[in-house]
């Protein structure tokens, strides 16, 4: 089981990565056009100009950029705040980010390579603040000295 | 003495066994209590996202659906009546379409974003739309209000903001009301002329141009593809196209 400072490391970075591309598409999108597919791709134009890119006139990936700032918060943040607030910011992006997969392939007939990207880096967040709650949740609880000498940051 | 310090390290061990199993139990509990808040709560917040989106999403019909998507597609690139890119771009993609036919709304949503962007926007070619009246009566009508907005150098936005918001072929609902919407939506600055030059009689030469046209060419669905460069001209096919067809067929004409 990893240590929890490992888990809170890769949780931080990981959500730089996810602030990056949540921000990339942001901007793409802001300045008319849209996203640039690599490899010769076309799946983003038409992600980007569908109904569901947009949530009350907000690009839903200025939701994203919002989640990941959160995620790294928590990642920086010790003790059960940080573990269970990761965990409920974890599983909202996870849930959101298989929805709108979801519409890619059965509603919108379209992949947007960024938008996969962001997906995965959600699942792996998901994975890794599911980790760091269930292993040592409630380490503090240790009368005395912290559960193990990693706790301590 | 021993037995004493024996009994006294045994009830030490004892105790901080009771302990360890104490903190274990809280620490579960803890785990279970938080954890489970936590899924309720992630779970109602995914919720209310996915029906938020869905209201926004979906079918449309209100006229404006999508107005600043569509604007956002085009901002920035040229539009001169119906032409939409670089009037000097060698090739041209020509759109058939008939604004009531449903296949022609899927090329719109599924095909078309991806060809203005990669396409138009970067200069390889421009795209044009010419309206192919076959769907029924109604047909003129929007054709002669997004010709109409050309006028005005809106034709693509009014074009793409229709698609967005097409009802039922045939079924009655390409009214005034609903044109005017479109124009709207489609930022038409003068919605007088607008209204002035849509019931103009000039119309009528250019559709009957586009019907010999078709029937020329063998061309009798919408939407058909046809590109046109230096190199001749080629009709790519009918329906909804991907982009690496037309992409193909363009290189073939530069």
């Amino acid at each position: 089981m990893p240590s929890e400072r490992a888990l809170r490391a890769v949780s931080a970075t990981i959500a730089v990565l996810g602030i990056g591309v949540a921000t990339y598409i942001t901007i793409a999108d802001s300045g008319g056009g849209a996203p640039a597919c690599v490899a010769g791709g076309h799946g983003c134009a038409t992600v980007a100009s569908s109904s569901y890119s947009h949530i009350a006139g907000i690009n839903v990936a200025v939701f994203g950029i919002a989640g990941y700032v959160l995620l790294l918060a928590a990642a920086a943040l010790p003790g059960d705040a940080g573990r269970f607030g990761g965990l409920l910011l974890a599983l909202v992006g996870f849930g959101f980010s298989a929805y709108l997969t979801y519409l890619e392939l059965f509603v919108i007939h379209a992949i947007c390579q960024w938008c996969v990207a962001s997906a995965v880096l959600m699942t792996l967040l998901l994975v890794v603040n599911a980790t760091r709650t269930f292993a040592h949740a409630g380490a503090e609880l240790a009368l005395g000295t912290p559960a193990s000498s990693a706790d301590r940051l | 003495m021993a037995s004493r310090k024996e009994q006294k390290e045994r009830l030490r061990a004892e105790r901080l066994a009771r302990e360890a199993r104490e903190q274990s139990r809280e620490r579960r509990q803890r785990l279970v209590q938080y954890g489970s808040a936590a899924a309720f709560l992630a779970i109602a917040v995914v919720v209310v996202l996915i029906v938020v989106s869905q209201s926004g999403g979906g079918s449309g019909g209100s006229g404006t659906q999508d107005a600043s998507l569509i604007e956002k597609q085009l901002r920035g690139i040229p539009q001169h009546g119906t032409v939409l890119g670089d009037p000097q771009a060698k090739v041209t993609v020509v759109e058939f379409g008939d604004l009531q036919c449903p296949v022609c709304q899927e090329f719109s949503v599924q095909t078309a974003p991806g060809l203005i962007s990669d396409v138009v926007r970067k200069g390889t070619a421009s795209y044009e739309f010419r309206q192919y009246t076959i769907i029924g009566p109604q047909s003129t009508d929007a054709a002669k209000a997004a010709l109409a907005a050309g006028e005005q150098n809106r034709y693509w936005n009014f074009i793409e903001l229709f698609y967005r918001n097409q009802g039922t072929e045939n079924s009655g609902y390409v009214t005034d009301s609903f044109l005017e919407s479109i124009a709207r939506g489609a930022g038409v600055p003068d919605i007088a002329k607008w209204n002035r030059d849509r019931r103009s009689s000039k119309w009528d030469a250019e559709l009957a141009k586009v019907q010999r046209e078709t029937q020329a060419l063998g061309i009798n669905a919408t939407p058909t593809i046809m590109v046109e460069g230096p190199g001749g001209n080629r009709v790519v096919g009918a329906g909804v196209l991907p982009l690496t067809q037309i992409e193909s067929a363009i290189q073939s004409v530069e």
